[in-house]
């Protein structure tokens, strides 16, 4: 057990290491704060010009930072995520086929479920890295003001949960395919995707199967923990996502020695 | 060390292999030979567990492939036809990744590493990275990540492709030195590497085993086969005087000038008419200056094997 774990976390860090020593993590990065400082900078202009408003009585009880400025950038760091993961994640399974390492990994004596596995908390870990810094914008106001932290709090794990997700579907793709371009595209619809299959069940009538697809909304169960509050289902639901995902990845990895 | 029972692999309705079987010993360096699209390298993808066969099963050290993999891989070093190497990282981290990866216990890791670059001679380029290496030195480092882990078995898909004739050399020399420590598969298809490298060959032509033996058995089996010798006669000054001479001498069925070399025939597969030829040549005072008979080299082998089965092949397609 400790000797499979350790399989895993070698494989994991060559590819953190890798992907922290080239510059698509660091392009991408750049990018992000580029439209995150846009939008949380319009939001918290929005929120002071909301407070004022108030003062001169406006709308009981002022604005609510969490939800005029917290809970925007959060679905904005969602969407940012949906690019920035599939471009994050592209590599993780076509750079190994198109330099020719796979046969290496494939004959070392680590099993097709430890490869996907390391590839998927390399994958989590540069997700979540990103993540860290867009959690800068909030908890940079604590200095200035005093912030809600609980909702903050599950806003982000909900975060680190679908953005997992996202690697998990992004490294599905990458296995699927030896050209990154295939691989980053199909990523993008099929995490764009993700939060189109709930709507499906406002297309059929009621009943299971409208419920089934109620079940399968991602954006259902990603409000809540904007809400601040935390249900298990969600909490079961986006693991079996990932699950799902990490799952068919390693039947295909597996596949390799059958073709 | 290494058994290989009815092995086969079909892509679609292709046959890349079909019903190998052979095994190597403890400390063998086998050749495997054969003409591009033979199936050699399929047959060392399945016996390391990259690909799995159609049919039948390899054991290692009596592990099986397919039910134990991961125990066979831990005794296996690989080199693929290109060397699987990470662009982005320098030698000495790309090696030590593999190290850890084939579950070499950390505190060993810094020493296997040494003895890697030691052996394959990297240490002027340790701290640089394999993307800006020359072919050469990328081949080395496949090498030297299949050596890292000091496995039981070397499985070496033509080790020294890509190669200038220095580091051909070298290779071959640590092969020597490998020899014993290691049971060794490697393939190529440049025969002289396996005339001095291995002690055994493995001539394998459209996924078949056509011929496996030593490569002195191999040329014993030929010259068996072979019903008459060709002798090489050079002369100083050749005439037809000369030539007659020549002819006279027992067991000679035919003579004739090839670009001023005597190809003379001999019926009788002996020395002993080489020696009564010999005599002649020089009793003739036509200033004798080379005397060569053509013994089988494994080129003449080679050819012969997969050129009949290729005959073989054309015959049976015609006849469909």
């Amino acid at each position: 057990m400790k000797s499979w774990i350790r399989g895993t976390w070698v494989l994991a860090a060559k590819d953190l290491r890798n992907l922290f020593l080239s510059p698509l993590f660091y392009i991408i990065t750049g990018l992000c704060t580029i439209v995150w400082t846009l939008v949380y900078f319009l939001s918290l202009q929005e929120f002071a010009s909301q407070a004022t408003m108030s003062q001169f009585g406006g709308p009981q009880g002022g604005p609510n930072l969490h939800f005029v400025v917290f809970a925007k950038h959060v679905s904005i760091v969602n969407l940012v995520m949906i690019f920035a993961v599939s471009a994050l994640s592209m590599r993780l399974f076509t750079e190994e086929k198109r330099a020719g390492t796979m046969p290496l990994l494939l004959t070392s004596p680590v099993s097709a479920t430890q490869i996907t596995l390391g590839k998927f908390k390399a994958g989590v870990t540069a997700a979540w890295a990103l993540l860290a810094i867009s959690a800068v914008y909030p908890v940079s106001l604590a200095v200035y003001s005093s912030i809600e932290w609980g909702p903050l709090a599950t806003s982000y794990l909900g975060l680190m949960l679908v953005v997992a997700c996202y690697v998990g579907v992004g490294m599905l793709a990458s296995s699927l395919t030896d050209n990154t371009v295939v691989s980053v595209i199909m990523a993008l619809i099929l995490n764009v995707l993700l939060w189109f299959v709930g709507a499906l069940s406002e297309a059929s009538p009621g009943g299971a199967v409208n419920a089934v697809f109620e079940h399968l909304n991602f954006g259902a169960h990603f409000v809540n923990f904007i809400k601040g509050s935390l249900s298990v289902a969600s909490l079961v639901f986006f693991a079996s996502v990932m699950a799902l995902a990490v799952f068919l990845t390693q039947r295909v990895v597996e596949s390799a020695r059958w073709r | 060390m290494i058994e290989v029972k009815g092995l086969r692999k079909s892509y679609g309705p292709i046959t890349a292999i079909a019903d190998l079987n052979f095994s190597v010993r403890k400390g063998e360096v086998v050749g495997f030979l054969g003409p591009n699209g033979a199936g050699k390298s399929t047959t060392m993808k399945i016996i390391t567990g990259a690909m799995a066969p159609t049919d039948g099963s390899v054991k290692v050290s009596g592990f099986d492939v397919f039910e134990d993999p991961i125990e066979v891989k831990k005794r296996i070093g690989y080199l693929p036809e290109n060397p699987p190497v990470y662009g982005e990282m320098s030698v000495e981290s790309y090696l030590r990744f593999v190290a850890q990866l084939k579950g070499v216990a950390s505190a060993n890791v810094g020493v296997q590493v040494e003895r890697a670059i030691e052996k394959t001679d990297l240490g002027s380029v340790r701290r640089r990275l394999i993307a800006n290496l020359s072919k050469g030195f990328r081949q080395r480092v496949g090498i030297a990540q299949a050596l890292v882990s000091n496995p039981d078995v070397l499985i070496l898909d033509e080790p020294t492709s890509g190669l200038d004739p220095r580091q051909v050399a070298e290779v071959r020399s640590l092969i020597q030195e490998l020899k014993g420590e290691h049971t060794i598969i490697l393939s190529t298809h440049i025969l002289p590497e396996v005339q001095e490298m291995c002690e055994r060959i493995i001539i394998i032509n459209r996924g078949q085993i056509v011929a496996e033996d030593s490569l002195a058995g191999l040329t014993q089996r030929m010259q068996n086969s072979r019903s008459g010798l060709e002798v090489s006669v050079r002369l100083a000054r050749p005439s037809a005087a000369v030539a007659q001479a020549l002819g006279a001498v027992a067991g000679v069925t035919s003579v004739r000038l090839d670009a001023g070399v005597y190809k003379v025939q001999l019926t009788v597969n002996h020395m002993d008419a080489v020696e009564k030829l010999a005599e002649a040549a020089v009793a003739t005072r036509a200033g004798l200056l080379e005397l060569q008979h053509q013994a089988f080299d494994l080129e003449d082998i080679f050819l012969k094997l997969t050129a009949n089965e290729d005959t073989a092949a054309v015959a049976a397609g015609g006849a469909q």
